[in-house]
């Protein structure tokens, strides 16, 4: 017989795990014996509160800190009775994110054995009834580098509703981008929520100034991003940035890298909003097909980016002016990249067969990690309501354009 | 209060499609107090004794010794009784025909156990099933009594029809616990350690009578020691995944597998008898669907429960890794117990084959038992071997039978053979 057991190259490999018995409590609820620092009881369910379910501390400067108002007059989406404070703690005992069995005390589902994922692994929100986001791990990846941050008015329907979406995809290749990206997408969204100057000048001197407001959000998060890598480290943590607000029935738009936005209209054809700063656009642009462009080796290569060694920190700003129902997306590539085009998109919200925004970005997650899951995957996704025939709410310039801010 | 800690090795990383994950995991125990003396209920031993016709003279004296010495450890207030067992069962003591079988240890009742063992006279045959079955009705006329052992002693090989033997273990399994001893060179190995084995106990060889004094009370002296009355053996696998086996490793190898009993859909329960303050050492092996690269999720939760309360948890896990480097290895401990496992069921299956005359099977494989032995670093199992063959070649393996060996060194190896030797530090 060979001998690996005396093979000494890996000592940390037989480094026992160790489990001291377990000191009970009872359940306060059910009585059942509990180990010390359950969070919850996994005989009745009951939360056993402490530090750790706690919700994290509200998002400062969001306009939907409170919970959404019932509105059964605004439409299909006034189902939801109850929405978060957008903070990605959710209380309460969260069932397996595999099977939807019962997660045990030591961190794994008592039915399939998944590990339980950190919230910093997956988290939701849904600051209203209307917007909602999933940010997640995905299969392959160690760790979720990607981040989102939104808010919205409360009612879809009212002519002045505003909503944020921001989506930041930290690059794994650098350290700490986990935590750059997430103080990045958090701290830039005050920056979106403040609503856009009013009723100043030119057309076109407006969207200058609206495209001032991204350029400031991007350069918010950059800090961030910048304020979180190891100092003296040869790899900086880097960040996408792309942040979609609708005010009224307006789109405005901004990204640097490859995390895009999407209006897919119930009725008609969607669109792409943003165009990626990646080796795989410059390909296009250069007139390779799409599909091979985005399936080259380096399709994933980022011509532009959040960080100490960012060439350049000016997004690329747009806007799109909308009529009729629809859903509006900010997603990363670890989602586009199972289905890119906006046709594709709309199959899978099809698919879904949900108009509940909670639902959709889970079903859009759970979609590409069937697929494989091989990146970090993340959809914020509003499902922005037809406001009639009523005038536009006096916003952003009414020119369609490109801007760079 | 006894006191429960799980440790677990294994090497958690399986590559691409792999889906079997091996792990040993040590349980241990500290605290555990006396038997019958921590408030879970009494403790209760019977001390059977062949009398049969085959038991000479010196043989008789010395187990009348040897019993009588162990009636000495017995801690005052623990219930028991002595079976005197040739081709029947009789109860020695207490002198009752009926009520309780057994009476609380006490220095009057030490004395009248005494001179009932020192009246044995030897004589008839040999039906172990029965003293077995006598041993049940005993303990079961004294419900108050809920950690229970028994010390066997014999010198010969069984008597009675086939079948009746494994009928009275079945009956006897889950009742009581039961640490055989057999004594000179006319017993059956393969019979007592079927007792022994089912009856979550030890087998050894007394070869001189000289010894069999310092055995018994060495095995009483462990059984007092024993204060944790009975744990259960727990294995979780996750939903879809298959539980391969789950081995005791140490302190001997004994297969559990077959012995589960479910708790729930996903959780098995094994027997492990009492505790006294001790480690052993468990081989579990689950063999799960495949996952992506990259995924992690737990294998296997191991657990020893009392009563309903688990009181120590060690989580196997499994992460897929395409770095070959991680997932080439086999943890230290999982390959030296299978080593260990594989040496026992060489010594085993080779002393058969040498005692039915296949002389070219037992030289193959008590061959590799010496390579096994030696690789492992088990001396006493060594040391054991070269007594039944020459060593040509420790590490090729080769051996030749010896021509000459003391019938009572085979038996030694042969009782040996499950014990194990812990992966030195």
């Amino acid at each position: 017989m060979t001998d690996p057991a005396h093979d000494a190259g890996a000592p940390d490999l037989h480094a026992p795990d160790v489990h001291a018995p377990a000191a009970l409590t009872a359940c306060p609820s059910c009585g059942e014996p509990l180990p010390v620092g359950a969070k919850f009881c996994e005989a009745c369910g009951a939360s056993l509160g402490g530090a750790d379910s706690a919700p994290a501390e509200p998002e400062p400067g969001s306009v939907a800190d409170e919970a959404a108002p019932i509105d059964l007059a605004s439409g299909p989406v006034s189902r939801l009775t109850r929405a978060g404070d957008g903070a990605p703690a959710a209380a309460g005992p969260q069932p397996c994110s595999q099977c939807s069995g019962v997660v045990g005390a030591d961190g794994y589902c008592e039915t399939c054995g998944s590990k339980a994922l950190s919230e910093r692994d997956h988290f939701r929100q849904q600051p209203v009834a209307w917007l909602a986001g999933v940010c997640d791990k995905g299969v392959v990846h160690h760790r979720n580098e990607d981040a989102m941050a939104m808010s919205a008015s409360p009612d879809p329907t009212a002519p002045d509703r505003r909503a944020v979406l921001v989506v930041l995809d930290g690059v794994s290749n650098t350290d700490d981008s986990c935590l750059g990206s997430l103080a990045g997408a958090r701290a830039c969204l005050p920056v979106l929520a403040a609503g856009f100057p009013q009723g100043v000048g030119t057309p076109a001197s407006r969207m200058g100034a609206v495209a001032q407001v991204f350029a400031r959000a991007a350069l918010v998060a950059n800090t961030q991003v910048v304020a979180a890598t190891t100092p003296g480290t040869t790899r900086p943590a880097s960040a996408t940035f792309t942040a979609v607000v609708l005010e009224g029935r307006t789109l405005v738009h901004a990204n640097i890298g490859d995390s895009r936005c999407y209006w897919l209209p119930d009725a008609g054809a969607g669109v792409q909003l943003t165009v990626d700063d990646s080796a795989a656009q410059a390909q296009i642009v250069a007139g390779v097909p799409r599909a091979t462009a985005e399936s080259s080796p380096q399709a994933h290569a980022i011509t532009a980016w959040l960080g100490a060694d960012s060439p350049s920190i000016e997004p690329t700003v747009g806007r799109l002016d909308i009529t009729g129902a629809g859903w509006l997306l900010a997603v990363s590539d670890g989602l586009w990249n199972y289905a890119s085009e906006p046709a594709q998109l709309a199959t899978r919200i099809a698919a879904a067969g949900t108009i509940e925004p909670a639902a959709l970005a889970l079903a859009l997650v759970q979609f590409a990690n069937a697929q494989g899951g091989r990146d970090n995957i993340t959809a914020v996704v509003a499902r922005v309501a037809d406001l009639g025939a009523g005038h536009n709410a006096p916003t952003a310039p009414a020119e369609p354009g490109e801007s760079h801010g | 209060m006894a006191e429960f800690t799980a440790a677990v090795y294994q090497n958690e990383f399986l590559p691409d499609g792999g889906t079997d994950v091996n792990a040993i995991v040590t349980l241990s125990c500290v605290g555990a107090g006396t038997a019958g003396q921590t408030g879970g209920g009494a403790a209760g031993e019977v001390i059977i004794v062949d009398i049969s016709g085959s038991m000479g003279t010196a043989t008789m004296n010395a187990a009348k010794a040897a019993a009588q010495a162990a009636l000495a450890e017995i801690v005052d207030g623990t219930w028991f009784a002595v079976i005197a067992g040739s081709d029947r069962a009789y109860l020695a003591y207490p002198t009752v025909t009926s009520g309780p079988g057994m009476v609380a240890m006490s220095g009057s009742a030490r004395k009248a156990a005494s001179s009932a063992i020192e009246a044995f006279r030897s004589s008839g045959g040999t039906a172990i099933g029965t003293w077995l079955d006598l041993a049940v009705t005993l303990f079961g006329s004294v419900p108050e009594v809920t950690q229970r052992h028994a010390i066997l002693l014999t010198d010969g090989e069984n008597r009675e029809q086939p079948g009746a033997l494994d009928a009275a273990i079945a009956r006897a399994t889950g009742v009581f616990q039961c640490d055989a001893r057999g004594a000179g060179t006319d017993w059956q190995v393969e019979e007592i350690r079927r007792i022994a084995q089912a009856l979550l106990g030890t087998v050894d060889i007394i070869g001189s009578p000289a010894q069999m004094r310092a055995q018994f009370q060495d095995m009483m002296r462990s059984a007092m020691a024993r204060g944790v009355a009975d744990a259960q053996l727990r294995v979780w696998s996750p939903q879809g995944a298959q539980v391969l086996f789950v081995r005791q490793v140490s302190p001997t190898v004994e297969d559990l597998t077959a012995r589960r009993t479910p708790l729930n859909a996903l959780t098995g329960a094994y027997p492990t008898g009492a505790w006294g303050d001790e480690s052993r050492d468990y081989h579990v092996a689950v063999r799960l669907p495949a996952k992506a690269i990259g995924q992690e999720q737990l294998a296997a939760r191991v657990q020893i429960a009392l009563g309903d309360s688990v009181a120590a948890q060690g989580l196997v896990k499994a992460t897929w890794s395409n770095d070959s480097d991680l997932t080439a290895k086999i943890d230290e401990q999982v390959a030296h117990y299978t080593g260990q496992t594989e040496l026992a069921s060489m010594i085993q299956e080779g002393l058969a084959a040498k005692a039915v005359g296949d002389e070219a099977t037992a030289t193959t494989k008590l061959g590799r038992a010496v390579q096994l032995a030696a690789e492992t670093g088990n001396e006493e199992a060594t040391a054991k071997l070269r007594k039944v063959v020459d060593v040509t070649d420790e590490h090729e393996g080769t051996v030749r039978l010896r021509k000459t060996v003391d019938k009572a060194d085979e038996m030694a190896l042969d009782t040996a053979s499950t014990k194990t030797t812990r992966v030195k530090k």
